[in-house]
């Protein structure tokens, strides 16, 4: 089943090998958008005779679905309030959408320049933000060393949005979260900020304690 | 035959022996496998060691084997000609045209039984279908096996996998003889696999008369997967169909119903028991239509989330029939999630009757056309719930 899963499976980098599932292993995932389907019409003859796994009811073929959207939301939400954390999350839109319509106004010349659209932002400073090392406490004869150790994709996104996050939430309390996030989205999508600060700190500890990168194998 | 040595007896039961070959290869219940290599031993039961006196302590205890079951076989036979008979009288007809069929539909009216396991109720079958082919004599009467891979102990098995890796070599050859004259695989004889499986491994035993241990049938898969992949593949096409299994197309496995007409002259179609966690929805959709949805008697506003408004038209919007078709639903039960997700399989259910079949199976695809099997899972005792354990501190 390895071809299949390479067709169907990887249809968001986000996915991953669910254990306990209620599917038996021969059902694939959902190629729910229309273009992916359209894309890849003719490997899609393989699965004429695959079962196919029910689409989440997060999912739908419209413009307005995003998968980081989507995990932003996840990652939002506290205590199953996910409704909550859609309007958040579509507050802090308006909000870059608002700030970067202003500076488009302000500017002189080159107005195309300025990116006014939200969820590109968002992908922007997600992608700013990830890492690709992150250092892990190894003991050795009694002493712990910082081991840097390389991280996986899925890993690397969740790390993005997660202090994407944890910067937006520590703030005043007069502050609401919108706000702050929209700040924050912003700065690290131009490459500055808290959070790309954060990832520089990570790197630089990495780079600082690569003489014990060997004791992640030996 | 010359057993004649050994007396009548003998040649009996190694007619017997043919016999029991015919019938492997040519199951009476419906098994789509044959036995070649079950049959292919006895044909070639002509002895080599013909004038030796001596029979040998296997040949002996095998025969004897054989008598004894060609003697129950026998009687069971008898007693299921007489049960047919009887049956048959019972039921006023004919004991000579007796089918079956007619023998089971008797035994559901004479016999009625409430045993839920249909394995347990009374039943009336053939005593070849009960007790399954045995293989016939693996060696002559002085002991020594017709097939040189006796001692392995499943000589068909292995002999499987000799001709498997034979035919490979084989394309091999032909692949590097037809590459140094220049010729390339022809392309529109390519082997179209997509809609075939390998024989599963219970079937391949019937097959083999053997059975086969799970590593040996990884081999089995192993080695036919080489074979298949070869470009010159089509060449021994009769060879690999021999074990492949034929698949059912998924988007055609549930029958689209046919549309009704409702007194306005419209087409309707109503699925019911949509279900979605504990959400039960019966869906109408209307076509022609102009994009009214009610549920409970309340618009699309019924939910007041947008991720359920949302999967609402998902296959609406998926179909390119948002607008053209009215949908009238009534829910109960579950929250607002699993209502939307009810009524979102039973619109994408109903749709089908009115899309190509090109966008049914583009809708499998996406997922709309799959219940979703999915519960609650439930709190587990010394846990704080389904997964998440207690806080936990040693010291």
């Amino acid at each position: 089943m390895s071809f299949l899963s390479i067709i169907a499976g990887k249809t968001s980098k986000y996915s991953s090998l669910r254990l306990m599932s209620v599917y038996p292993t021969q059902y694939v995932e959902p190629i729910v958008q229309k273009d992916k389907q359209n894309e890849q019409k003719t490997e899609l003859s393989k699965l004429y005779h695959v079962p196919i796994k029910a689409a989440v009811n997060k999912s739908s073929d419209t413009v307005f679905h995003d998968d980081t959207k989507e995990k932003m939301i996840n990652y939002i939400t506290k205590k199953g309030n996910s409704a909550l954390a859609r309007t958040l999350l579509s507050k802090t839109f308006e909000l870059i959408k608002r700030t970067q319509t202003e500076h488009m106004n302000l500017a002189k010349g080159e107005k195309n320049a300025i990116n006014t659209n939200a969820e590109t932002l968002l992908k922007q400073a997600v992608e700013n933000c990830r890492p690709l090392l992150q250092v892990t406490a190894i003991k050795r004869g009694g002493v712990t060393y910082q081991v840097p150790v390389p991280i996986t994709t899925r890993r690397s996104y969740f790390l993005a949005m997660k202090w994407l996050l944890d910067a937006a939430r520590e703030k005043e309390r007069k502050v609401s979260l919108p706000e702050k996030l929209a700040w924050e989205i912003l700065d690290a999508a131009h490459g500055q900020g808290r959070v790309v600060k954060r990832k520089d700190d990570l790197h630089r500890q990495c780079e600082s304690n690569r003489a014990y990168a060997h004791y992640r194998w030996s | 035959m010359a057993l004649r040595v050994f007396g009548l007896n003998i040649v009996r039961s190694n007619r017997n022996l043919l016999k029991n070959a015919h019938k492997l290869s040519a199951p009476p219940s419906g098994y789509m496998a044959v036995a070649p290599f079950a049959s292919e031993v006895t044909v070639q039961a002509a002895p080599a060691a013909v004038q030796k006196q001596k029979v040998s302590k296997a040949m002996r205890a095998y025969l004897k084997r054989a008598n004894e079951h060609d003697e129950f076989m026998k009687t069971q036979h008898l007693e299921f000609q007489i049960g047919k008979r009887h049956l048959a009288n019972m039921m006023g007809a004919n004991a000579e045209t007796f089918t079956q069929e007619d023998i089971d539909e008797a035994i559901s009216y004479l016999f009625p039984s409430g045993l839920y396991d249909k394995k347990a109720r009374p039943a009336l079958k053939s005593p070849d279908v009960v007790f399954p082919a045995r293989k016939a004599a693996e060696f002559d009467e002085t002991g020594r096996p017709f097939h040189s891979m006796f001692y392995t102990g499943k000589p068909n098995f292995f002999q499987l996998l000799h001709d498997i890796v034979e035919e490979t070599n084989k394309l091999a050859d032909l692949e590097e003889r037809l590459l140094r004259r220049g010729n390339k695989p022809d392309e529109n004889q390519k082997l179209e696999m997509a809609g075939f499986q390998l024989l599963p491994k219970d079937q391949l035993e019937l097959f083999l008369v053997e059975s086969i241990a799970d590593i040996e049938y990884s081999n089995f898969t192993k080695s036919m997967e080489r074979l298949i992949a070869s470009p010159y593949a089509y060449k021994s096409k009769s060879f690999i169909e021999r074990f492949l299994k034929p698949l059912m197309d998924q988007s055609k496995q549930l029958e689209v119903p046919k549309p009704k007409i409702d007194e306005e002259g419209r087409q309707y179609i109503t699925t019911y028991e949509c279900l979605r966690k504990t959400a039960r929805a019966d869906v109408t959709v209307r076509f022609p239509g102009t994009g009214k949805i009610s549920i409970n008697g309340k618009d699309i506003l019924y939910f007041e989330d947008e991720n359920c408004k949302e999967q609402l038209l998902f296959p609406l919007q998926f179909s390119e029939l948002l607008g053209k078709v009215d949908v009238e639903a009534n829910v109960e039960g579950g929250g607002p999630s699993g209502q939307a997700g009810a009524i979102r399989w039973g619109i994408a259910m109903s749709l089908r009757s009115f899309v190509d079949q090109e966008m049914i199976e583009s809708m499998r695809l996406a997922g709309l056309l799959t219940r979703d099997y999915r519960r609650r899972e439930r709190k587990k005792f010394g846990q704080e719930g389904a997964r998440r354990k207690y806080t936990w501190k040693k010291r």
